[in-house]
C-alpha cells in the first residue's frame, strides 16, 4: 500500500512536469510560413512619443567607444547614442546625411572626398559644445592608433594620405584629413578608390569626437575613452555629467540608455520616440527571454544573440506574429575548404563535395526555410550585386551548385575527374575539422561531419568555443586546420567589397586573424577586386562583384548553406522597427503602441 | 588556537598562490581564444594585433606575466584589468560578490531549514511512509540537475512565465539589497528554492545516517536507562555528534557557492561571481577569470577554517 502511493506521487509529479513541459515547448507544426516577408528593414509609420522599453539580452556590446565598436550589437547601441557623418533609417538602401549636410562630394580623380557637416549638432554634457569637424578628423585619427584599436580602420580607410600603415603610438595627425573649415571635412586618397571610401563613412569611426576632451583618455594604453564616451544622438548612455564617467553601462549587467538633453531633433532624421531604453543583459536562455519577451506586460524586447529558438519562433509565427520583427542578416554563413591542403587543393575534389552536400540539412540546423534563403553565392539579399548575381538562384546552371539538397550522380562524376588526377577523398589522412562547441553551429558542423564521413572523407573532428575556432585554428593558417563547418562573414556597409575582398582576396590572408579561410589566393580574382574597387557606385560596380562573385563560386572553394535573417520579438505593446544597416532593432525608431 | 589559526592562514596564503599559478598555467597551456585577435575585431592586420599584445603586455613570456600579476596583486592588491573592456577586476568581482553572497547565504539558510528537520525526522520516524517519502524525494531532488529544476521551477511558478502557481519573481529580476531589500528577498526566493533542493536533499539524507549510527551508540542507551526524554536524547544528545560532519560539508558547500553558484546565477541571470567566471571563460578573459578563482579559492579556504574553529566549540574532544 505505501508502494503504491509513492509510487502514485511520482507519477502524478512526473505528470504535472509532462504537462507543463508540454504547454511551455509548443508544437514544431505550428508555423514555419516560408521565408517570405520583408526582410530589408521597416519601421511604424507613425510612433507615440514617451516610454521606456526593455531589451533583453545574452552578452554585453564589444565597446562603446566608435572607435573600436565593431558587432552587430554595438552597432544597435551606437546609432541610436551617436551621430556618424551617414547611417541608414531602418528601410534604405543608400546611406543618408546624418552629421553630414549632404551627399558627399567627390572630385573627378576619384581621390578625393569633401564632406560638409550640419551645424546646430551639440555633444551631450559635459562637453556641450558643438561639433566641428576637426573631431571627425580626430575620430578617424585616434583610430590608426595603437590604443583604439579599430579592427577596419586600416581596411576601408588605409589609403587617406598619410594613414600609418601600423597602428600609431599615441594619436597622430593624418595629412590627408583636411578640416579647412569646422563645417568642411576634406579626405585625400593615395588611390582614386573615393567611391568605395565613400560608402564607408557610415562606419563608427566618423562619429566626431571632441579631442580637447578625450585626448587624455586616449593617452593611455588601452585608451579609457570607452569609459567615457561622448554622444551626439538622440540617446545616451548615462554619464556623470560633471566628468563624463559613463555610469549607466555595468559590461554584463545593463546599459541604461537615456534621452540626450542637447539633440536637436530638427537636425536629425530619426524620431526617437521612446524616453529610454535599458539592456538587460545576462539573458543566455534564449527560451526564456523569448517567452518572457512575447508574453511581457510591459514593453520588452529581445534578444542580441542568435535567433530565438525554433519552438518558440514556430508559436510566435502562428500566434504572435506582429511580435516578430526580422531583417536581412545581410551575410552569408558557409563551410570552408582549405584550399592549400589535401585533397581539397584539388578543384575536382572540391566540386564533388560542394555537388553532393546536402545543404538544405544545414540551413534547418539554423532553422530551416524560415530564417532565410540556401546561399547560392557569397552576396546576400540587399547587398548590389547580389541580384546581378542571379539572386536566390544564382549559379543554378552550374551543376554542382544546381541541386542544394546535393546530387550523388554530379557528386561521382567530379569524384571520377580527381581520381583520373590521383586524387581521393582519403588524401591528406584524418582532415582536421574545427567545429563551434555552442549551438546551433554545433548541430550544423555535426551535419557536416555525418555527411562528409558519408562521401568516404575521415575527420579529425575537433569542437572548440566559437573565438577560439576564430583566434586560434581557423583564423591562423599555420594551425593546418582542413574543414571549417562553422564561419560566415556579414557587411560592414552595403557594397559587395566589403564582403568579397576581407574573404576571398589572396592578398587579405594573414598569419593570425585571417577571414580567408579558404586561403583562395587567384590572381585573376584579385585583380578583378582591384579593378571593381575603383569602380563607380551603381550598375557598373554592381555587375563588377556579382561577376568575381561567380568566379570565386567557380572556385569551389566553400559550401555557401544559408543567407539567414535576423529575427527580434517583441512585447505586445511594442512596435519595432529593424534596421537592414546593422540587421538588428532600431532603437531610434522603436515606438510603444 | 591563535597558533593554529596562525599557521592555517599561512597555509591559505600558499594555498592562494598555487591555485592562481594553475589557473595561470591552464589559460596558457590549454587551447583557449588569443585575446589579442579577439580584441582586434574582424580584420585586424598583424600589426594592429602585436600592438594591442603589447598593451595587453600579451608580448612578454608567461612567467613574467605572472610575476608582473602576482606583483601587483600582492603589494597593490590589484587583480588587473579586464582584456574586453578595461574595467578594473577588483572593481567588478566586488561590484557582483553581493549577488553570489545573497544567493549563497539565502540558499544555505534554506537548505538547513528544510534538510535538518527533513533528517531528523526520518532518522526518528524511520521506515515509516513519511520517512520513505521524504528519502524518495530527496532522491529525486539529488537528482535532478539543478539548471533542470531552475527552468521548470520558472516554467512553474515564475510570474511572467509561470504555468502552475505564477506566485514568485523568474529570471532576470535580480535587485541589490540596498536598492529595494523587498525586490531583493522577492526575486531571490525561487533561486533560493531551487538552490537548495539538491542540497536539502543531501543534508537530509546525511543527518539521517549520522543520526541513526548515533542513537544506536552506548552513551545514547545510557541516556536513554537514566531516564531522560527522548526529545532531550535525540537534540542534546544524538543530534550534536550526528551533526558535527555536517557542519563540514556545510562550510565546504557555503565555501565553493560564495566562489559563484554558476547555474543557479545563469538561470536567474542573477549577475553574481559565477556568471561573471562563466562569461570571462567564454570570452577567454584571464584576468577576470583569474580573479573570480581566487575569490573562489579563497572563499573555500576561509569556510574550511571557520569549520574547524567551530569543531572546537562542538565537539569538546577537538583540541588545536
Amino acid at each position: 500500500m505505501r508502494r503504491v502511493r509513492l509510487s502514485a506521487l511520482l507519477i502524478g509529479l512526473i505528470a504535472i512536469l509532462a504537462l507543463v513541459a508540454a504547454g511551455c515547448g509548443g508544437s514544431d507544426d505550428e508555423g514555419g510560413s516560408g521565408s517570405g516577408g520583408d526582410t530589408g528593414g521597416s519601421a511604424p509609420a507613425e510612433g507615440k512619443q514617451g516610454g521606456d522599453l526593455t531589451f533583453l539580452a545574452a552578452a554585453d556590446v564589444d565597446y562603446l567607444d566608435t572607435g573600436q565598436s565593431y558587432y552587430t550589437f554595438g552597432y544597435q547601441v551606437l546609432y541610436a547614442t551617436n551621430r556618424p557623418l551617414y547611417s541608414f533609417a531602418p528601410g534604405d538602401d543608400a546611406p543618408q546625411p546624418d552629421l553630414a549636410d549632404g551627399d558627399p562630394q567627390i572630385s573627378d580623380d576619384k581621390k578625393e572626398i569633401t564632406v560638409k557637416i550640419k551645424t546646430g549638432i551639440k555633444y551631450a554634457p559635459p562637453v556641450d559644445r558643438e561639433v566641428k569637424s576637426e573631431d571627425v578628423k580626430y575620430a578617424i585619427e585616434r583610430a590608426f592608433s595603437a590604443n583604439v584599436p579599430s579592427g577596419y580602420a586600416t581596411s576601408y580607410f588605409g589609403d587617406i594620405v598619410g594613414a600609418p600603415a601600423e597602428p600609431s603610438k599615441g594619436v597622430k595627425e593624418i595629412s590627408g584629413v583636411e578640416t579647412p573649415d569646422p563645417q568642411t571635412i576634406v579626405l585625400k586618397l593615395k588611390r582614386p578608390v573615393a567611391e568605395s571610401v565613400a560608402q564607408a563613412l557610415v562606419m563608427p569611426i566618423t562619429v566626431p569626437v571632441p579631442k580637447e576632451y578625450a585626448e587624455k583618455y586616449d593617452a593611455k594604453a588601452p585608451s579609457e575613452y570607452d569609459q567615457y564616451v561622448t554622444f551626439t544622438g538622440p540617446y545616451m548612455v548615462k554619464n556623470d555629467p560633471k566628468t563624463g564617467k559613463v555610469t549607466g553601462r555595468d559590461p554584463g549587467k545593463r546599459i541604461e540608455m537615456v534621452r540626450n538633453p542637447n539633440w536637436d531633433k530638427e537636425t536629425d532624421f530619426r524620431p526617437a520616440y521612446l524616453d529610454s531604453i535599458t539592456i538587460e543583459e545576462g539573458n543566455d536562455d534564449l527560451t526564456v527571454a523569448s517567452r518572457r519577451t512575447l508574453s511581457a506586460t510591459s514593453p520588452t524586447m529581445c534578444c542580441d544573440s542568435g535567433q530565438p529558438p525554433i519552438p518558440v519562433l514556430s508559436r510566435a509565427i502562428s500566434q504572435n506574429k506582429e511580435q516578430i520583427g526580422r531583417v536581412s542578416g545581410g551575410g552569408t554563413r558557409w563551410i570552408a575548404l582549405n584550399t592549400t591542403k589535401k585533397p581539397f587543393d584539388n578543384i575536382n575534389m572540391r566540386k564533388a563535395v560542394i555537388a553532393g552536400f546536402d545543404r538544405d540539412a544545414l540551413r534547418k540546423t539554423r532553422g530551416g526555410d524560415f530564417i532565410g534563403p540556401i546561399a547560392q553565392g557569397f552576396i546576400p539579399p540587399g547587398i548590389p550585386g547580389f541580384e546581378e548575381s542571379g539572386g536566390e538562384e544564382a549559379y543554378k546552371d552550374i551543376d554542382y551548385m544546381a541541386n542544394p539538397k546535393g546530387d550523388p550522380a554530379v557528386m561521382k562524376k567530379y569524384l571520377d575527374a580527381a581520381k583520373e588526377e590521383g586524387v581521393t577523398p582519403s588524401d591528406g589522412g584524418d582532415l582536421l575539422t574545427i567545429a563551434t562547441n555552442a549551438d546551433p553551429g554545433n548541430q550544423t558542423a555535426q551535419v557536416a561531419q555525418a555527411q562528409l564521413n558519408k562521401m568516404g572523407f575521415k575527420l579529425n573532428y575537433r569542437k572548440v568555443p566559437q573565438d577560439t575556432l576564430y583566434t586560434k585554428f581557423c583564423g591562423v593558417p599555420k594551425s593546418n586546420y582542413v574543414i571549417c563547418p562553422n564561419v560566415g562573414w556579414f557587411k560592414d556597409f552595403i557594397d559587395p567589397q566589403s564582403l568579397l575582398e576581407p574573404t576571398f582576396k589572396g592578398a587579405a590572408i594573414k598569419p593570425q586573424g585571417n577571414v580567408n579561410w579558404s586561403l583562395l589566393d587567384n590572381k585573376e580574382i584579385d585583380d578583378a577586386m582591384t579593378k571593381a574597387s575603383l569602380a563607380p557606385a551603381g550598375d557598373e560596380r554592381s555587375q563588377a562583384w556579382a561577376d568575381i562573385n561567380k568566379m570565386i563560386v567557380e572556385q569551389a572553394v566553400a559550401i555557401p548553406y544559408v543567407w539567414d535573417d535576423n529575427i527580434t520579438l517583441w512585447s505586445k505593446d511594442v512596435d519595432g522597427a529593424m534596421n537592414a544597416y546593422f540587421s538588428g532593432p532600431d532603437f531610434s525608431f522603436t515606438t510603444l503602441k | 588556537m591563535v597558533t593554529y589559526i596562525i599557521r592555517r592562514l599561512l597555509w591559505a596564503i600558499l594555498l592562494l598562490f598555487v591555485v592562481s599559478f594553475i589557473t595561470f598555467v591552464m589559460f596558457i597551456l590549454l587551447p583557449s581564444a588569443d585575446p589579442a585577435v579577439l580584441r582586434a575585431g574582424r580584420q585586424p592586420t598583424p600589426e594592429l594585433i602585436a600592438a594591442i599584445r603589447e598593451n595587453l603586455g600579451l608580448d612578454k613570456p608567461w612567467y613574467v606575466q605572472y610575476l608582473i600579476y602576482m606583483r601587483d596583486l600582492v603589494l597593490h592588491f590589484d587583480f588587473g584589468y579586464s582584456y574586453q573592456n578595461n574595467v578594473a577586476v577588483k572593481e567588478t568581482i566586488f561590484d557582483r560578490l553581493p549577488a553570489t553572497v545573497s544567493l549563497a547565504v539565502g540558499g544555505a539558510v534554506v537548505w538547513l531549514l528544510i534538510g535538518i528537520p527533513i533528517g531528523i525526522i526520518s532518522a526518528i520516524k524511520r521506515g515509516t511512509i513519511l520517512d520513505r517519502a521524504a528519502m524518495g524525494f530527496a532522491l529525486l531532488a539529488i537528482s535532478a540537475p539543478v539548471y533542470w529544476v531552475g527552468l521548470v521551477s520558472i516554467y512553474l511558478f515564475s510570474k511572467d512565465l509561470g504555468k502552475l502557481a505564477p506566485i514568485f519573481q523568474g529570471s532576470g529580476q535580480y535587485t541589490p539589497f540596498t536598492e529595494d531589500p523587498i525586490a531583493w528577498a522577492s526575486a531571490l526566493i525561487l533561486p533560493w528554492l531551487v538552490l537548495a533542493t539538491a542540497f536539502a536533499a543531501i543534508y537530509a539524507r546525511f543527518l539521517r545516517a549520522n543520526l541513526l549510527d548515533v542513537m544506536g551508540e552506548d552513551y545514547i542507551r545510557t541516556a536513554r536507562a537514566k531516564g531522560l526524554g527522548e526529545r532531550r536524547v535525540v537534540f542534546k544528545h544524538g543530534l550534536r555528534s550526528a551533526i558535527t560532519p555536517i557542519v563540514t560539508i556545510f562550510g565546504l558547500d557555503l565555501g565553493i557557492l560564495i566562489g559563484g553558484a554558476i547555474l543557479t546565477e545563469t538561470v536567474f541571470n542573477i549577475p553574481g561571481i559565477g556568471r561573471l567566471a562563466f562569461d570571462a571563460i567564454q570570452k577567454s578573459d584571464l584576468p577576470i577569470v583569474q580573479g573570480t578563482v581566487l575569490i573562489a579559492a579563497f572563499a573555500v579556504i576561509m569556510a574550511n577554517l571557520i569549520v574547524d574553529i567551530l569543531y572546537a566549540f562542538l565537539d569538546p574532544r577537538v583540541r588545536y
